[in-house]
């Protein structure tokens, strides 16, 4: 069907021009124009890498501080839950919140298990970094041929 | 020009070409009062060097480009790199020297203080 990944591409562009068709439709109507096309979602997207001896994580949470986060881990069972709490100021008028507030979760299966005691976790920029070591038994072995 | 023509347009400028970094919308919240417009946006993993906020012409444009380090081998992943942009239209009654913007974990955080002709005024009833 598609010998090309520039048809691919064409096929979003195309898309994206919908999308923009779209959003001025619904800009005339005076609702926002930056529509998101999207599933609205409260619990953080998650990436997961894995990287010989550790897994990482990375979470979105924006606005978030470290209080506001609790990450549990059980053999290959990892927890994220957390509270966004709204930051609207006070005596102001809304026009527009998007930004999601509320409490979420999210769960995970690890591929393998991980030394809880071991575990790293850093808030910086609005992403949430976790480092997993892996379990002794889970760690890769380099095996000598003899 | 109609979306026929577009559609086609678009078709056309279409050559190969390499990937180029995702655009996202960045979700945002605006408030107002007497004295400015506040603009919250979240743009998660974006360093301060990396954001730009440009007001033109009544139009405010916020754009940030998220770069992580080195990429391992994803087993998993749901976000990548990523450019969030945005276009606002901003009313003309902006002071545009005094916006001021703050960074604080992965929220970008606008302050568009209204000029002093534009804030709303009390009228004094003076009695005959």
């Amino acid at each position: 069907m598609f010998t090309k990944l520039n048809d691919i591409d064409r096929l979003f562009g195309t898309m994206n021009l919908l999308q923009k068709s779209l959003d001025n439709i619904y800009r005339d109507h005076g609702k926002s124009s930056g529509y998101r096309w999207e599933f609205e979602q409260t619990a953080p997207r998650i990436n997961l890498y894995e990287n010989g001896d550790n897994f990482e994580i990375r979470a979105e949470v924006p606005g978030l501080k470290k209080d506001d986060l609790n990450v549990k881990i059980q053999g290959n069972y990892l927890e994220i839950t957390g509270e966004r709490g709204s930051d609207t100021p006070e005596g102001y008028k809304i026009h527009k919140t998007e930004r999601g507030v509320g409490s979420f979760s999210r769960s995970l299966t690890l591929p393998a298990d991980v030394d809880s005691t071991r575990v790293e976790a850093t808030l910086k920029d609005g992403v949430l970094y976790l480092t997993l070591p892996k379990h002794e038994a889970a760690k890769p072995k380099k095996i000598s041929i003899s | 020009m109609d979306k026929a023509q577009e559609i086609a347009k678009q078709d056309e400028k279409n050559i190969e070409k390499t990937r180029e970094i995702y655009e996202a919308t960045p979700a945002v919240d605006i408030y107002e009062n007497d004295d400015e417009i506040l603009l919250h946006a979240d743009m998660p993993g974006v360093v301060k060097k990396d954001i730009a906020v440009d007001i033109d012409n009544g139009t405010l444009s916020i754009s940030g480009v998220r770069k992580f380090e080195t990429e391992k081998a994803a087993t998993y992943e749901e976000f990548s790199d990523v450019e969030y942009v945005r276009s606002f239209s901003v009313p003309q009654t902006i002071d545009v020297e005094k916006v001021e913007a703050e960074l604080k974990n992965g929220v970008l955080r606008l302050h568009l203080p209204k000029s002093e002709a534009a804030k709303p005024r009390q009228i004094e009833i003076k009695t005959a």
